[in-house]
């Protein structure tokens, strides 16, 4: 993955050359051809959807009616004063703000000690891999089964040591965080995956080196080795993570249906509900503009900031 | 994933017109909830095709929910991939209907006249499938709200499981003493969750209705209301009903961990099949909070004519009146639990009459019959989203974080927001 991100460094090769020659000309078409297909595609599937939504957000489009008026910015307007939406735009802040940074650093700790160990790093990396791999939605019975205030392992197991477990997944006061759980047992393997690749491309001499410069202990290696070789993995996949974060909704279609009052509504769970049950795609559309709008911030602000600390090698 | 299985589903549909069948007619037919449906639809298919030698049954992709259902028609409508005829959710008639989907059945039955009443078609449950007087559908597969209970806890609380309890404050009591054996076990299961189906039950058992007579006022939060969301909150605080998500007390119930259990009869053939020999399960009338005059919501769906084509509609006319008829409703009540949507197939024993009898479970649901009223569709575009303000605000009262009358006026003001203006 270290590879991926270091190519999208500046690189020698210039597209913008103005052909001269008949050779160049030629090789400039081959290439627009060779391109075209991924641009006719991109075009397709990407620029035309999102076109799509940005002009039904101004239109009051609702499934069923043939005919739709355009309305300007009334949709976002109604989105500043839906307590809904609100509430959703928070919930997934909070969620986000959980499984983003939970998600990266244990699996960073954990790739360390998967890496560490010789005996068992295939057993251990496949263990943890496991969720990724697996249907969610069918995951998500499981853990509501886990999770059951009164016949629920995990409650009998407090229960063991004198503890009354929470109603982890009905009171509004723990959905959020037993999601979060959920969405981080889901991340970790993934993340871990990708710093251990990351890991294994750090050349053993490095440690060597710094050893001898004086960097004795464990911490002094992880601080001015591991982590800095680390840069471009890490930012790879905080960008995934923070996405995967955002994108939060089968686990809440499937578990709590954004209730109890709200409490567990996530932008996209909002969206849908808007879209496809209440069928105001309009409305649902304008949300997703705002979706895409916070997605794309996010992502922007990340490579600024991360962008100037990460060493390519 | 779904639009590879879309575009598997019209190839098959372009494979199928390709060749054409050597009957006369074919009908696309479309149904949701295969889980319950799908035997339920070829057998009945099946059954007609032999009846009318010249009319084909052929089915569309099923969607999952109804809510799948509805977007797949609307999405579809007015196009060659519209099917014939489809089912829809009772209390999503209404949204149908104000975008003109469903063919007016009204002069069908017009016509057909006498032999309507013959096949059991009474005026209470053509009114089931009505959207202000319009016959947009008939009603396929209806159910009321019933009461399961666990008769071995009833037993151990020192209840009599051969007399259960007839009004909310027996149900109480007893769930209460029922909380109070104590390892893990919970008194009641409410499931007030989804939708405002069993806040309706409530409701309208104890006379109310959610708007007056011309839907220009809310009325949901009058004393009527205020008695139903008394008998929630008395359910937490007294019998410590807990905050339970839709699965988790389905599951709590099966496995022998509930005492009670309030949702539709629609539910019941799965239920014994996850209860199994677990426990001794019996059902019960729901209690009312107005026993003379209550009256109970109707779930289910019904069938609707889309196709605008008229030498179609014929045929369609004659699928529908057989699915609805005594011998659709004699296929659907023993496989599902749903009531008989006719009141022949209930009664005569050629079709449902010996079933009953050796089927106890299946009784409570039929003896409230005659209290099913339509299910409540919000008039507008945010038809829909008013269901969702009053399952909020209820679990407002599930969680205790608001008091009955508190939860009733938010709703109430919520509610009045999103109707249309007059």
């Amino acid at each position: 993955m270290a590879e991926v991100i270091a190519s999208s460094s500046p690189s020698p090769v210039s597209v913008r050359a103005i052909p001269r020659s008949d050779a160049d000309r030629h090789e400039a078409r081959a290439a627009w051809m060779l391109a075209a297909p991924a641009i006719l595609l991109t075009f397709l599937f990407i620029i035309l959807p999102v076109c799509a939504v940005v002009t039904l957000g101004f239109t009051d489009f609702e499934l069923g009616y043939s005919g739709f008026r355009f309305v300007g910015f009334e949709n976002y307007a109604e989105l500043l004063n839906d307590r809904t939406f609100k509430q959703s735009l928070w919930n997934t802040f909070i969620y986000a703000a959980i499984v983003a940074p939970v998600s990266i650093f244990l699996a960073l700790g954990l790739a360390m000690l998967i890496e560490a160990e010789g005996i068992g790093r295939s057993f251990f990396r496949t263990a943890y891999f496991l969720p990724v791999a697996s249907l969610i939605v069918a995951m998500a019975t499981v853990w509501q089964y886990l999770f059951h205030p009164s016949i629920g392992p995990i409650n009998a197991l407090l229960a063991l040591v004198g503890i009354e477990g929470p109603n982890w997944l009905g009171a509004s006061s723990t959905v959020l965080y037993s999601l979060a759980l959920i969405g981080i047992w889901q991340t970790v393997g993934f993340n871990l995956v990708l710093f251990l690749a990351g890991l294994t491309a750090i050349p053993r001499d490095l440690y060597s080196a710094a050893e001898v410069d004086g960097a004795r202990s464990a911490w002094d290696r992880f601080r001015l080795v591991t982590w800095p070789m680390l840069g471009p993995t890490t930012l790879f996949v905080t960008t995934i993570s923070v996405i995967n974060a955002v994108k939060v909704f089968e686990t809440v279609k499937t578990l709590t249906e954004g209730g109890p009052n709200k409490a567990s509504e996530v932008l996209l769970f909002t969206i849908y509900q808007e879209g496809f049950v209440y069928l105001r795609v309009g409305y649902a559309s304008a949300m997703t503009v705002v979706f895409l709008l916070i997605l794309i911030v996010l992502m922007f602000v990340q490579y600024r900031i991360q962008d100037r600390q990460v060493h390519y090698t | 994933m779904k639009h590879f299985t879309k575009l598997l589903a019209t190839a098959a549909v372009a494979v199928t017109t390709a060749f054409p069948a050597f009957a006369d007619t074919t009908l696309t037919v479309h149904y949701p909830m295969p889980g319950f449906f799908k035997d339920v639809m070829d057998t009945i298919s099946k059954k007609f095709m032999e009846e009318n030698p010249d009319i084909t049954i052929q089915f569309a992709n099923p969607s999952a929910t109804y809510e799948e259902g509805i977007q797949t028609i609307m999405r579809q409508a007015g196009t060659s991939e519209m099917p014939d005829l489809t089912f829809i959710g009772l209390n999503r008639l209404r949204m149908a209907d104000e975008r003109g989907i469903p063919v007016d059945m009204g002069p069908l039955i017009q016509n057909d006249q006498n032999s309507m009443a013959e096949q059991g078609f009474s005026d209470t449950i053509l009114k089931l499938a009505q959207v202000n007087g319009k016959q947009v559908g008939l009603a396929f597969a209806t159910s009321n709200p019933i009461m399961y209970y666990n008769a071995d806890l009833v037993k151990q609380a020192g209840g009599n499981p051969d007399n259960p309890p007839k009004t909310w404050d027996e149900v109480i009591a007893l769930g209460a003493k029922i909380k109070a054996l104590g390892n893990g076990v919970d008194s009641i299961d409410f499931r007030w969750q989804g939708d405002d189906w069993m806040f309706s039950a409530l409701l309208f058992g104890a006379g109310g209705t959610m708007l007056n007579e011309d839907e220009s006022e809310v009325t949901f939060n009058g004393p009527e209301g205020q008695k139903a969301m008394e008998i929630i909150d008395r359910m937490v605080k007294e019998a410590g009903m807990p905050v339970f998500t839709k699965p988790a007390g389905e599951q709590a119930f099966v496995a022998g961990k509930v005492g009670f259990a309030f949702q539709t009869t629609g539910a019941l053939r799965n239920t014994i099949k996850n209860v199994g020999e677990k426990f001794d399960l019996r059902t019960a009338e729901i209690p009312l909070i107005d026993p003379e005059n209550g009256k109970l919501p109707t779930g289910g769906n019904a069938v609707v004519i889309l196709t605008k084509d008229e030498a179609k509609q014929d045929a369609a006319w004659k699928f529908a009146k057989f699915a609805a008829g005594p011998y659709g409703a004699s296929v659907v009540v023993p496989g599902t639990g749903y009531v008989p949507n006719n009141e022949l197939a209930a009664k005569s024993p050629e079709y449902l009459g010996d079933f009953y009898k050796e089927n106890p479970l299946f009784q409570a649901g039929l003896k409230q019959m005659p209290r099913m009223i339509p299910w409540y569709a919000f008039p507008g575009a945010n038809g829909v989203r008013v269901t969702q303000a009053i399952v909020d605000n209820t679990s407002r009262v599930v969680d205790q974080s608001a008091t009955p009358q508190e939860a009733l006026d938010d709703a109430a003001s919520e509610v009045k927001r999103l109707l249309p203006r007059k």
